[in-house]
C-alpha cells in the first residue's frame, strides 16, 4: 500500500511537471503568435495611415475639380461618339 | 509481490530517482565547474550566471514620438507624421555555404534579388522596374563590400572573418505589401534577420501652397553631452521650427526573445502620447487664392515679353484678432539668383523693401493722433513752387527736391492720402519732432520682430544713423523726416506693414497671430490674440484715415487707385465703397553683394474690406529690377483686392452654411474667435496716453 501511494504521488508529480511544461510551452507558442499578430496589426496601421494621407492629398478641392473636369470631358466624348 | 516484481519496481523507481540527481549534477556542472565569465569585444566581462541569461531574454523596442500635426484654422492638415519602418538587416553566411564560395555567391545574388524585389512588392508603386534595378545595385554593392566578394577565391572555402554583416536595407517603409514581403524573406532565409525599427515620415499636404510658412525639417547627426550620438530631426524654418513641435521621449515596449532573437509578446507599447496638434490661423482656401493670384500677377507680363519681378508677397490678416489668414510668397525661378538662400526665402517675413507711399496713412494718422495735424482745418499747398514748399521744405536745403507724380494743388490731409502727395506728406512729417518720429517707429513696430517666433526673420527698420543724437536737427528734418514721410530711409517686411496697419486700426500693442493654440496630450492650450490691448487711436483718427483710404480706390482724377477701379469696373465691380486701400511705388537700390547696388522698384498695396468697417487687411508687394514703370495701383493692388473680395465671399458663404470650425480638443465652434471685452488683458502700465499733444523730449510718454 505504501509503495502504491508513493508511486501514485510520483506519477502525479510527473503528470504535474509534464502538464506545467506543456502549458508553459503553449504559453510561449501563444506569445509568439500574439507577437506576430501584434506586428501584423502594426503594419496594417502603418498602411492605413499611408492610405489615409494619400486619399486626403488626392481630395483637395483643386484635384477634385480636375477629376470632375476630366470626368465631364470623358462623358462629353462618349456622348459625341454616340451621336456620330 | 514476487521478488522479481519487487526488483523491477525498485529499478524503475531508482531510474526515476536518478533524474533529479542528474539534473542537480548538471546544474552544479554548469553553475560551478563551468561558471565564470566571457570577455566581450569591448573588453567588458559577461558573467555566466542565471541573471545574465534572464537579462538577455528581455529586449525593448523604442517607439519614437511624432513631431506633431500642423492644421489650418478649419482643421485641415498641413503637415503630419506618417509611421514608417527603417529596416536593418543582419546577414550571416550559412554554415553549409562556408565550404563553398561558388554556392555562397549564388546565395548572395538570390538574397540581393529577393530583397530588391521585396522593396518593390507593392503593385501600386510606380516605376517598379527602375526602382528594383536601383535597389539591387545598391544592395549588391553593400553586401559585396561587407563580405569582400571581390577578394574571394574562385572556388573553395569562405576564407574571411567576420562572416556577418549589418546594414540598412531601406527607410520609410510604409507599404503593407513591402513589409509582408520583407517578413517573408526574413522567414525564408535562416541566417538573415531583419529588424523593423519604427520611425516617422513627415508628410506635407498641399505642399505647393504652404511650403514657405509651414517650413521644413532636416535630419542631422548629433552627439550629445552624455557621449551618445544619433540622428535627430530639427525644424529648420517656418512653423516646423516652433518648439511646440519638438518630439518628446516616445514610448517603449518590452518583449522577450529566444536565442535566435525571435520575439515573444509580453505587453503592448507604453508611454505613448498623442501627437501635438498645432492649430494655425491660416485658412487653406484663402492661402490657395493668395498663392494663385500672386503667381498669376507676377507672371502676367510673360506674354508681353516683360521682365518678371524678383519677388512678391501677399498676406491677408483678420483685423478682428490679428490672425494671419494667408501668406503667399513668390520668386522668379527662371533667374540665376534663385538657387541662393535668398531665393528660397519666404518673402512675407524675410524680404525687405522700402515701403514708399503705403506709409502715408500711418504717418498722417500718427500726426493726427498726437495733434500735430488738424485733419479738417490744415491745408497744404502741395504745388512744387508753392509758398508752403519754399517755406518748409526748400528752406531746409535738401539736395533732392521732393516731387509728386502728378501736380497737386492745395490739399487737406484727406487729399494728401487720396492724391498720394509726397510734398503734402513731407509737410505733415515736418510737423513731427525727432522724438515723435522715434515714437512713430516704435508704435508701428518698424525695426522690431513681428513676434511670430519664426526663425530667420528679417527685422529691418530705419537707417542706423537716422536718429543719431549727434546729427544736427536740421539735417534730420532735411533728410530723414521728409524721407520717412513717404516711406524712404526705412525698410520693412510685408508682415511688418500688415502689423503696422493692424495697430492703427486696433491699438498699438496689437500683434499678428499665427498659432491659435496647441493641443498637447489632448489638452488645449490657447494662444490668446493680442487685440484690444494698450492704447488705441481715437475713433475720429481711424475714421478719417479709413475714409481717405476708401476714396483712394475711386474713379476721381487724381486718386491713385483709379487704374484699379477701372480694371474691376470693366468686370462689373465698383470698388469704391467696397474696398479701401493705399498704393505705393518706391524706387530704391538694394545690395547684391560685394558692395554693389542695384536699382529696383517696389510696387505695393495695402487694402481692406469692407471699406466702411475694415475687417480684413491685405498687403501685396512686388519688387522688380530696373527703373521701368511699375506701379502699386496697377501691379500690386489687383491680387490683393481679388484676395480680399474672395475672403469676403468665403466669409459670407460660411456664415450662410454656419460651417463648424474645429477648435479646442475636438470641440467645434461656430463663427470667429473674437475675444470678449471682458477677456481683454489689462493695459500695460507706463503709458500716459495719446489724448494730449506731446512735445519734443517727451518721447517715452507719447504712448
Amino acid at each position: 500500500m505504501r509503495w502504491l501511494l508513493a508511486g501514485l504521488f510520483f506519477a502525479l508529480a510527473v503528470v504535474l511537471a509534464i502538464g506545467t511544461a506543456g502549458i508553459r510551452a503553449d504559453n510561449v507558442r501563444t506569445r509568439r503568435h500574439i507577437e506576430r499578430d501584434y506586428r501584423r496589426v502594426a503594419d496594417q496601421v502603418v498602411e492605413l495611415r499611408r492610405l489615409a494621407m494619400e486619399r486626403l492629398a488626392a481630395t483637395s478641392p483643386q484635384r477634385l475639380a480636375a477629376m470632375h473636369w476630366q470626368w465631364l470631358r470623358q462623358a462629353a466624348a462618349r456622348y459625341q461618339e454616340r451621336l456620330q | 509481490m514476487k521478488a522479481g516484481e519487487r526488483r523491477r519496481l525498485r529499478f524503475a523507481f531508482g531510474a526515476l530517482g536518478a533524474v533529479p540527481v542528474f539534473l542537480c549534477g548538471w546544474l552544479g556542472w554548469l553553475q560551478v565547474v563551468q561558471g565564470g565569465e566571457l570577455v566581450r569585444k569591448d573588453g567588458r566581462a559577461l558573467p555566466l550566471v542565471a541573471a545574465t541569461a534572464d537579462r538577455q531574454v528581455w529586449r525593448s523596442e523604442k517607439y519614437p514620438a511624432p513631431r506633431g500635426t500642423i492644421v489650418d484654422r478649419n482643421g485641415v492638415t498641413l503637415a503630419t507624421d506618417c509611421e514608417a519602418y527603417e529596416v536593418r538587416a543582419h546577414v550571416a553566411v550559412p554554415r553549409d555555404l562556408r565550404k563553398d564560395v561558388v554556392a555562397f555567391r549564388g546565395w548572395l545574388a538570390t538574397l540581393v534579388d529577393r530583397m530588391a524585389l521585396a522593396l518593390v512588392a507593392d503593385p501600386e508603386q510606380t516605376g517598379r522596374r527602375e526602382r528594383h534595378a536601383r535597389h539591387r545595385e545598391r544592395l549588391a554593392g553593400i553586401l559585396a563590400r561587407a563580405f569582400r566578394v571581390g577578394e574571394l577565391p574562385a572556388t573553395g572555402k569562405f576564407p574571411f572573418r567576420p562572416r556577418a554583416a549589418d546594414f540598412l536595407v531601406a527607410t520609410g517603409i510604409d507599404r503593407l505589401a513591402v513589409a509582408d514581403a520583407l517578413h517573408e524573406l526574413d522567414a525564408d532565409f535562416r541566417t538573415v534577420r531583419l529588424d523593423f525599427i519604427r520611425s516617422f515620415r513627415r508628410v506635407y499636404l498641399e505642399r505647393e501652397l504652404t511650403h514657405g510658412i509651414v517650413g521644413h525639417t532636416d535630419t542631422i547627426w548629433v552627439e550629445d553631452e552624455h557621449g551618445g550620438a544619433g540622428y535627430r530631426t530639427f525644424g529648420v524654418c517656418g512653423l516646423e521650427a516652433l518648439r511646440a513641435l519638438t518630439p518628446g521621449i516616445g514610448g517603449r515596449r518590452r518583449i522577450r526573445q529566444d536565442g535566435r532573437r525571435r520575439a515573444y509578446f509580453v505587453e503592448p507599447a507604453a508611454g505613448m502620447v498623442p501627437p501635438t496638434r498645432l492649430h494655425t490661423t491660416l485658412d487653406l482656401e484663402l492661402q490657395r487664392v493668395a498663392v494663385r493670384e500672386l503667381a498669376a500677377q507676377a507672371e502676367s507680363g510673360d506674354a508681353r515679353g516683360e521682365h518678371r519681378p524678383r519677388w512678391g508677397a501677399l498676406v491677408l490678416v483678420d483685423l478682428d484678432n490679428g490672425d494671419l489668414l494667408a501668406a503667399a510668397s513668390w520668386h522668379d525661378k527662371t533667374e540665376d539668383k534663385v538657387p541662393t538662400e535668398k531665393g528660397k526665402a519666404f518673402t512675407p517675413y524675410q524680404s525687405r523693401f522700402e515701403p514708399g507711399s503705403i506709409v502715408k496713412p500711418l504717418v498722417l494718422s500718427y500726426a493726427h493722433q498726437v495733434n500735430a495735424l488738424d485733419w479738417r482745418r490744415d491745408r497744404f499747398d502741395c504745388s512744387p513752387n508753392g509758398a508752403d514748399y519754399a517755406r518748409r521744405i526748400a528752406s531746409l536745403g535738401r539736395r533732392r527736391p521732393v516731387q509728386d507724380d502728378h501736380r497737386c494743388g492745395v490739399l487737406d490731409a484727406h487729399g494728401i492720402i487720396v492724391n498720394s502727395s509726397n510734398i503734402g506728406a513731407a509737410m505733415v512729417g515736418l510737423g513731427l519732432s525727432r522724438e515723435q518720429w522715434q515714437d512713430y517707429m516704435r508704435a508701428y513696430g518698424f525695426g522690431t520682430s513681428v513676434n511670430l517666433n519664426l526663425p530667420h526673420e528679417a527685422v529691418p527698420g530705419h537707417h542706423p544713423d537716422s536718429f543719431d543724437p549727434r546729427r544736427p536737427l536740421r539735417s534730420f528734418f532735411a533728410n530723414s523726416a521728409i524721407s520717412f514721410s513717404f516711406g524712404y530711409e526705412l525698410e520693412v517686411t510685408p508682415l511688418q506693414v500688415a502689423r503696422a496697419y493692424l495697430r492703427m486700426f486696433r491699438g498699438i500693442e496689437a500683434e499678428l497671430r499665427l498659432v491659435r493654440g496647441v493641443e498637447v496630450a489632448g489638452e488645449w492650450h490657447r494662444v490668446p490674440p493680442r487685440q484690444g490691448t494698450g492704447l488705441r487711436y481715437r475713433p475720429e483718427v481711424v475714421e478719417a484715415v479709413r475714409a481717405a483710404m476708401a476714396d483712394v480706390v475711386d474713379n476721381s482724377e487724381h486718386a491713385t487707385g483709379r487704374h484699379l477701379w477701372e480694371q474691376f469696373h470693366k468686370q462689373g465691380i465698383d470698388l469704391h465703397g467696397l474696398v479701401g486701400g493705399k498704393t505705393g511705388t518706391a524706387a530704391s537700390r538694394v545690395g547684391i553683394g560685394n558692395g554693389r547696388l542695384k536699382h529696383v522698384r517696389n510696387a505695393s498695396f495695402v487694402g481692406f474690406v469692407p471699406a466702411e468697417d475694415p475687417r480684413w487687411l491685405a498687403v501685396c508687394v512686388l519688387q522688380k529690377d530696373g527703373r521701368a514703370r511699375f506701379y502699386g495701383g496697377s501691379y500690386a493692388a489687383p491680387p490683393a483686392v481679388k484676395l480680399l473680395l474672395e475672403c469676403q465671399r468665403l466669409a459670407e458663404r460660411r456664415q450662410l452654411r454656419q460651417e463648424p470650425r474645429s477648435g479646442s480638443g475636438g470641440q467645434t465652434r461656430i463663427g470667429s474667435t473674437v475675444p470678449k471685452a471682458s477677456q481683454a488683458l489689462p493695459r500695460t502700465p507706463g503709458f500716459s496716453g495719446w489724448l494730449s499733444p506731446v512735445g519734443a523730449g517727451a518721447a517715452r510718454d507719447t504712448r
